[in-house]
């Protein structure tokens, strides 16, 4: 009788089981599909941009400017002084502001607390951003592709915006390809 | 057939009768209220004292969802509007303000007096952790509410919350984006989610295990504590502050729960030990205090170890606070002028800790005969006394109402809001004269039937 009763038990708690499973992943529920999946977006051509220069946009592009204006959405493209392309996250992983590129230095410069970034692999290296320990003192960076006409396409990003990126796990060079 | 006509008060007194009858049926009369007939110490109540304070901030609250929009650029719009337009949302907006502080402060008083008088033990551990757990979930509380205003202020706090977040090992990265969404317009709203209705219900679910089953309604003390928090808006209204604006760097100071924290994190120490795991250590050192203290002794004069170790956290937790709002202003980048040095600052946590237990077991050792002191001798109030003492009070709130009225008209409401505090205040002065002087007749009938009747 009770290994009958047992029995009976366990397949009474393999239904419940079987009733929730279907919501095993719910968590889901609270991520963006937008923001966390990658989308290939077409960001300028190469006929835009001169050695020094830069382009500010938002990433991904939703067309509702709340969303698109948000911070946590702003990007930079910059062709840096040696011609070399570089897609960052605007926002310092300091305190949030959001830097701007200034050729003449060579860099990206916070206007709050004044943390500058290098241009090549957008890692602090003045100010508070500075101080802050691996990897927290690297803006996140863009995976690019640049094809046949020129066109320069983010296809996703590297690092926590707001955050930092590993840096030293993956050389900028490798975060952009020619197609 | 008895008179057809039955008076008002007979058939108000009959439905009351049958209500409360029929409530039998239900869990209410599982809670038993006790109404003081006398003054006793709020220390025992404090915990009732923070239930109504939630209740307080659940009704003000209440209101100012009329007005709040969960939106990044609305919000501090929505906020300002709420202060400088809409009619009593000055006080709303200050009395939900001064009473959240009200609520943390009161709930870290009766955690320390709990503490101290051993009421941990004797079958009281489920009650316990649960306070404590309700303690940490009032401070989530009051970070997602501060927050929502969405000034410089609040984005600090937010981007140390992230950062935490995130910085926690295994789970931080998938867990901050369930907070952050696709940005600071899914953050805003989700911030609004957990302060207006997950957290509260999750408190209310806490708080229905973690009453005990009497519970002290002392009314003077509840208008006490409501004019405090009038007063508090009073003198120190709570500012707008600057918004947000990712161009614009400001030095700000995190609320008053949270400096302690802050100053952990300025010392440079990384991110997730400073600002997360060695709080914790409190919260731990509180949770698991029931278990380590298993001796049958209540006081805190026969528990010299967990005394001392009681003074240690209030010693090291008021330093840690002041520290945090100290900023350097002789330096010259904001950088340095925030920059804790570590050896300093973890160096004078050693001693303070090292002092304050050196200090309690000295203070046991030559006071160990100690005598308590007398208590002071109650005032007992003759009836035309009392009567002339209440008349008096009633007279000076009428004075204190009307001047909240005309500077409200005077567009001062934080004026107003002072003076509506000192009228609560006098009106728990009244209730306490008025239920002394009850008291004091109940004695003297008492003392007259005695009298009538001699001991057979």
């Amino acid at each position: 009788m009770p290994a009958r009763r047992s029995y009976l038990k366990s397949i009474l708690v393999a239904a419940i089981a079987v009733a929730v499973s279907p919501f095993a992943n719910l968590v889901s529920f609270f991520y963006r599909t937008n923001t966390e999946t990658a989308q290939r977006q077409k960001i300028a051509n190469l006929k835009d941009l001169t050695p020094g220069s830069a382009i500010y946009f938002s990433y991904p592009k939703t067309g509702d400017p709340k969303i698109d204006n948000d911070p946590f959405r702003q990007y930079i493209l910059v062709m840096t002084l040696e011609g070399e392309l570089r897609v960052y996250s605007r926002v310092c992983v300091h305190l949030w502001c959001l830097p701007t590129y200034l050729p003449q230095k060579g860099a990206l410069i916070c206007p709050c607390h004044g943390s500058v970034y290098r241009e090549d692999d957008g890692v602090a290296v003045e100010g508070p951003a500075a101080y802050q320990p691996y990897p927290t003192n690297a803006l996140p960076m863009g995976r690019i592709e640049v094809d046949g006409n020129g066109d320069i396409w983010l296809v996703g990003v590297e690092g926590r915006v707001g955050y930092g990126r590993e840096w030293k796990r993956i050389p900028p060079r490798d975060l952009i390809r020619r197609v | 057939m008895g008179s057809m006509a039955r008076s008002l008060r007979e058939v108000v007194n009959d439905l009351w009768k049958w209500t409360v009858d029929r409530l039998e049926r239900t869990t209410i009369v599982v809670y038993k209220f006790t109404v003081p007939k006398t003054y006793v110490s709020p220390f025992g109540y404090l915990g009732t004292l923070t239930a109504i304070v939630f209740a307080i901030l659940g009704v003000s609250g209440a209101f100012l969802m009329f007005y709040y929009r969960p939106d990044v650029e609305l919000a501090y719009l929505s906020v300002k509007e709420i202060t400088e337009q809409v009619p009593f949302g000055f006080v709303m907006r200050n009395v939900h303000y001064h009473a959240s502080n009200l609520m943390v402060l009161l709930a870290v008083l009766h955690l320390y007096y709990q503490y101290f008088s051993g009421r941990y033990k004797i079958k009281n551990e489920v009650l316990w952790v649960t306070g404590v757990v309700l303690g940490v979930l009032t401070i989530l509380e009051a970070y997602t509410g501060y927050n929502l205003i969405m000034n410089q202020r609040a984005m600090l706090a937010i981007n140390i919350g992230m950062g935490l977040t995130y910085s926690a090992p295994i789970l931080g990265p998938s867990l901050a984006p369930i907070f952050l969404g696709g940005g600071l317009f899914d953050l805003v709203i989700r911030f609004y989610a957990l302060h207006v209705f997950i957290l509260p219900l999750l408190m209310l679910i806490l708080a229905a295990v973690h009453f005990p089953r009497a519970l002290v309604i002392d009314f003077p003390a509840i208008s006490a504590v409501v004019g405090a928090i009038f007063i508090a808006g009073g003198l120190f209204p709570v500012e707008l502050g600057v918004k947000f604006d990712p161009t614009r760097g400001l030095i700000e100071v995190p609320e008053w729960y949270l400096t302690a924290i802050y100053a952990f994190l300025r010392t440079g120490t990384e991110r997730f030990t400073a600002g997360a795991l060695l709080p914790l250590l409190f919260v731990i050192l509180f949770l698991i205090v029931p278990f380590v203290d298993k001796s049958k002794k209540l006081s805190w004069r026969d528990r010299p170890f967990f005394t001392a170790l009681g003074v240690a956290t209030i010693v090291l937790i008021v330093v840690t606070t002041v520290w945090g709002f100290y900023v350097d202003f002789s330096k010259s980048t904001p950088f340095e002028q925030l920059y804790i040095e570590p050896t300093l600052f973890y160096g004078s946590l050693g001693v303070m800790t090292i002092t304050s237990f050196l200090a309690t077991y000295r203070f046991f050792s030559r006071k160990a005969k100690a005598t308590r002191p007398a208590p002071p001798r109650p005032i007992t109030l003759t009836p035309p006394q009392a009567t002339s003492l209440m008349l008096a009070l009633f007279i000076l709130m009428i004075l204190t109402v009307a001047a909240s009225f005309y500077t409200y008209t005077l567009s001062l409401p934080n004026h107003s809001m002072f003076w509506l505090g000192i009228a609560f205040m006098l009106l728990g002065l009244l209730l306490h004269v008025y239920r002394h002087s009850i008291l004091v007749e109940q004695r003297a009938g008492a003392a007259r039937e005695a009298q009538k009747a001699p001991a057979r």
